[in-house]
């Protein structure tokens, strides 16, 4: 598709006769957003131009051109473009009538960013890669067709949640629903390793067949023997986890989903592996190439000891995972590392080797600065906050997705023997703003709850076994927001101020309560939970301990405001002793509901800020593979909301994990916490953002991002991002 | 100005006596990078989607952007040596060597990354003959064997704001059009470097300016705008000669008065070239922006924005808990 831009691009200058403008590229309008004008206002008008061009140049000229819905669908049909399944379950009739409906709301690209990236990556494209076979309406309701399994009243109110804004799927599920050739629904995946070759191998051949679908892959390497091991009981023979993060980073990016975009994958490990230092320094600068992993992510799982390790600035120690699970018959990872610490420590079976506990944190402050890895999981929080039964050793490639797992085991010749629990899990958010402006928030989060649902039960992943087994078992979602600070600012409510913390409380609360609702209902038209519900706290009801005996309420008066204008309805004591007894009685069908992730792509095809962060930018300069740079202004960006865009690095690490700390509280898996830092910060400062993230009850931290400003004298004459 | 021997001084950080050494030092190890951080290889499936014609252009321009490097990197900074005026200059001229180094090596790995090897002998044959570039090299090796460093350091700062321009403009025009994006985040940690280095010679130049006479001073100044212009006539014909093809020579010429203006600033002199001829495709200008303020997707590149963390230990205090 790129070279049809270029192509028209280059006609479009040569041809364009009246005035500069009509003479500029899309991509060039699109660039001025970051340039003063002459006179040293903000041209962001030109993104709307931008928009228009776009459309004029690109899109109009190579689109598909049908004469009605039928001859449409028909053609769309026969050559393998839809799925014919799909539209068989409806009515013609009602199809024309959802086709009608989504057009009916008149929906319109904000930016330029959000146009240019659904066209490049969403819209169905004929075969050659030529020309588009749908607009945004048309994806819309395919999504919603799709999504509702022929229930015309579920598709009707997922037209209306996607097409106002309110809500939007993940890019698996918005990018493949309806069509013939296409990856899965599901984002994102994790599996665990064990300590053997053949669940290695395995690891690898899932890899590349969950990278090869569309997903995002997590591995877990906690478990696996480090360095020197015996192999055998031969001392010295294994070469640790470096070869393996290398066979996973080949994997992937020889593995590209219909080369749409790399295969992405994660791996993560416990700070006490013995590994651990040659782990994180795989992202060194420096690395030897033998051992330099460039393209694969990487996360620390630190327990709770480890922080009062570094706290008393002592040595911690790193247990061997072959003489751990020899000992206690459970892979390392399984193991509360803050429990057993001293017991291991003690214990003379199990081989170990000390460092400076600081010395860790610096390390992993140092190449948050060079590279912006690793990511953290503060597995006792996590744990603790686990309704579930069993244990969360990892995360995912976005640090949002926790969940527990069971180990798989193999028999000789490679066929499973006993088949474990893996992860998948699918997403969707919420735009603040628009599911503020209502008219029905608690009717948004349940669309949104059953869509995410409809996901989960049309996902088999057959070609790795414990991954689909584990998604029958537990049907887990992940509902996430977005357009927080987009919502804040267009309020004139500044990020990380009392009221904005209110609003998050209060926002996140009101969430949750519709969500556990909305998955119950569905337990009890389905008369069926997720796997194991009677060991969760759900059943025990001590999940809903906090809010059947605290009263939540909005403190400030702008929130009360907020939402008497919104019109959503804050849940009661009464609300939520109403659906304990509800809940314990029938159950929710979903094992998990909320995740909130990092929220790339679809925040600009929805026209939000990502996530529940303060934006990197008022002006974000965006650089993918797929796009180039693209110029994304900040959602309702004036004049008059300047001021509440305070960027993500002024406004410091403080306010925004504040912030993910009053959300945290309200959701049971995790929440992508970017931190921000300008590069006049130091290793300790990052440090000090961990310790205060980790006291906080903050679960995962994501990426460090740098912020460095051009030496005085190397600017760019009159660049919006420079002069800021 | 008497001339500044090269005797043994141990560079005592600690006293400085020009507090720009220092930042400029900062910033510069701060910066560091090798090619190896960057996942070219990722630009390899894009590399593919572009005409023959496009990808020889591409050679071309990174060919003679490798020599431009080599000359500075081997003896331009090393020319500037002598006549740093101190010891920490020095180190910081050292350290633009290395850097500038670093710069050819990152073509080199370019080009094994995407090109053949016959593709890859056939640009640096065609580098060889190419006349302007070569005068281009010519000029500028002249000036840095000549005896006057005054003249070296505009030699040297229009080489690194002004001469490798032409060839930068490439993989910006590319990466504003979704192509070898991750070459173009190579480049741009590369203009990061050269506009600290042509900032920083300049710097060093207008000093030395000020303590000269009058005469000279004037003699100096018509000397600089006397070899860009020299310069400029030889760019336009380089410039004519790799990009007519694509039809972007006009765009091309732009950039270049901008930077043409922008390496006079660094030196300390208005611009030469009228505001609406340096109207630079603003898809170019901003992609520019030597700020790190770029929101990358860590999972197609690693973005131009990392840099070395200073190193702070924490104390009892941050862990008070």
């Amino acid at each position: 598709m790129a070279n049809q831009v270029i192509e028209l691009d280059d006609n479009g200058v040569e041809t364009g006769k009246t005035g500069i403008e009509s003479a500029m590229s899309y991509h060039e309008l699109n660039a001025m957003i970051n340039l003063w004008d002459k006179d040293g206002k903000m041209q962001l008008a030109k993104d709307k131009l931008a928009v228009r061009k776009y459309f004029l140049d690109h899109v109009n000229q190579n689109t598909v051109f049908f004469h009605s819905l039928k001859e449409r669908l028909d053609y769309l049909v026969e050559n393998e473009y839809y799925e014919k399944e799909i539209l068989d379950q409806y009515r013609f009739e009602f199809i024309e009538e959802l086709e009608k409906l989504a057009y009916s709301k008149k929906f319109r690209f904000d930016a330029f960013m959000g146009a240019y990236k659904f066209y490049t990556g969403y819209a169905l494209k004929t075969f050659d890669g030529e020309r588009y076979l749908e607009r945004f309406e048309d994806r819309v309701v395919m999504v919603a067709l799709a999504l509702a399994e022929g229930k015309e009243d579920i598709a009707i109110s997922m037209v209306e949640e996607i097409i106002s804004g309110r809500f939007q799927p993940a890019t698996p599920t918005f990018l493949n629903c309806g069509k013939k050739q296409r990856g899965e629904f599901v984002s994102c995946f994790l599996l665990r390793i064990e300590d053997n070759m053949e669940s290695i191998s395995r690891a690898i051949n899932s890899a590349l067949q969950l990278s090869k679908r569309g997903g995002g892959v997590a591995l877990n390497l906690s478990n696996v023997r480090e360095y020197g091991a015996p192999i055998k009981k031969i001392e010295g023979q294994s070469s640790g986890i470096i070869p393996v993060m290398k066979l996973l980073e080949d994997s992937f990016s020889y593995a590209n989903q219909l080369g749409a975009r790399q295969g992405a994958g994660a791996v993560y490990l416990n700070a006490h592996h013995p590994d651990i230092l040659r782990f994180l320094d795989t992202k060194r600068e420096n690395a030897d190439e033998k051992t330099r992993i460039k393209t694969l992510s990487i996360g620390v799982v630190v327990p709770d000891i480890t922080m009062h390790l570094a706290k008393d600035n002592e040595d911690m120690y790193l247990f061997s995972p072959y003489d751990v699970e020899k000992v206690y018959g459970v892979p390392f990872g399984d193991i509360s590392v803050t429990e057993k610490y001293q017991e291991m420590v003690d214990d003379p079976r199990i081989k170990k080797q000390k460092i400076k506990a600081r010395t860790l944190f610096e390390r992993i402050a140092e190449l948050q600065f060079e590279s912006g890895y690793p990511y953290i999981m503060y597995e006792d929080t996590v744990n603790k906050a686990n309704p579930i039964q069993g244990r969360i050793n990892m995360s995912n490639l976005c640090s949002e997705i926790l969940q527990v797992n069971t180990p798989t085991t193999y028999n000789a010749d490679l066929s499973y023997d006993q088949i474990g629990k893996d992860i998948s899990c699918n997403l969707g958010s919420l735009n603040i703003a628009m599911a503020m402006d209502g008219p029905d928030l608690a009717k948004t989060i349940e669309t949104s709850i059953r869509a995410l649902t409809s996901v989960s039960d049309q996902s088999d992943i057959v070609s790795v076994r414990s991954i689909s087994d584990g998604n029958h078992k537990s049907h887990a979602i992940g509902l996430g927001q977005m357009n927080l600070h987009g919502y804040l600012a267009r309020e004139h409510i500044h990020y990380g101020s009392e009221e904005a913390l209110d609003f998050t409380n209060i926002y996140f609360y009101t969430v949750v309560f519709n969500a556990i609702q909305a998955s119950n209902k569905i337990a009890i038209e389905r008369g069926s939970t997720f796997g194991n519900f009677e060991n969760s706290t759900y059943a025990s009801g001590e999940y809903f301990e906090k809010y059947v005996t605290q009263v939540w309420e909005p403190k400030t008066e702008k929130v009360k405001e907020l939402f008497a204008k919104s019109g959503a309805r804050i849940p009661t004591q009464a609300d939520w002793k109403k659906l304990k007894t509800s809940v314990m009685a029938h159950g929710i069908y979903n094992q998990n509901l909320q995740a909130v992730p990092p929220t790339g792509s679809i925040s600009y095809i929805n026209n939000s800020t990502s996530s529940i962060h303060p934006i990197a930018s008022r002006i974000e300069i965006r650089k993918e593979g797929k796009l180039g740079r693209v110029y994304y202004p900040a959602p309702f960006l004036s004049e008059d909301t300047w001021d509440y865009y305070e960027d993500a690095y002024d406004l410091g690490p403080d306010k925004t994990i504040e912030t993910y700390a009053v959300a945290t509280q309200h959701v049971d898996q995790g929440l992508s916490l970017t931190l921000f830092f300008k590069d006049t910060a130091t290793t300790r400062d990052v440090n000090r953002a961990q310790i205060n993230a980790w006291r906080k009850g903050i679960k995962t931290i994501y990426y460090i991002r740098i912020r460095q400003q051009a030496l005085l004298g190397t600017e760019v004459d009159s660049c919006v991002s420079c002069m800021l | 100005m008497e001339k500044i021997k090269l005797v043994s001084r141990p560079v005592n950080w600690n006293k400085i006596e020009d507090p720009i050494d220092m930042d400029v030092w900062n910033r510069l190890t701060s910066n560091f990078w090798l090619p190896e951080k960057v996942p070219i290889s990722n630009d390899i499936q894009s590399w593919e989607t572009l005409k023959p014609h496009e990808k020889t252009l591409t050679m071309h321009v990174f060919t003679g952007l490798t020599m431009l490097d080599t000359i500075q990197g081997t003896i331009g900074a090393a020319a500037l040596l002598p006549d740093a005026r101190t010891p920490h200059e020095e180190a910081v001229i050292t350290n633009i060597a290395f850097m500038e180094s670093v710069h050819a090596k990152s073509y080199s790995s370019v080009f094994s990354t995407l090109c053949s090897t016959a593709d890859i002998d056939e640009a640096f044959r065609w580098s060889e003959d190419n006349p302007h570039l070569q005068k281009k090299a010519e000029i500028i090796l002249g000036y840095y064997n000549g005896d006057d460093p005054l003249k070296r350091k505009v030699a040297s700062t229009l080489l690194e704001s002004f001469l490798f321009y032409s060839g930068f403009y490439l993989p910006m025009y590319w990466s504003s059009r979704a192509k070898l994006t991750n070459t173009a985040d190579l480049i741009r940690l590369i203009i990061r470097d050269e506009a600290i280095h042509g900032y920083y010679i300049g710097y060093k130049y207008q000093l030395a300016l000020a303590e000269e006479s009058e005469a000279r001073q004037a003699e100096m100044k018509s000397y600089t705008y006397d070899l860009l212009l020299e310069l400029y006539d030889n760019e336009i014909k380089y410039t004519a000669d790799l990009y007519d093809g694509m039809g972007l020579t006009e765009d091309v010429k732009k950039f270049l008065r901008y930077n043409g203006n922008k390496a006079l600033m660094n030196l300390g002199y208005d611009p030469l070239f009228p505001k609406d001829e340096c109207d630079v495709n603003p898809a170019i200008l901003a992609a520019l922006s030597p700020n790190a303020d770029e929101n990358h997707d860590f999972f197609s590149g690693s973005g131009s924005s990392y840099v070395i963390g200073k190193h702070e230990s924490t104390t009892d205090d941050d862990w008070d808990f």
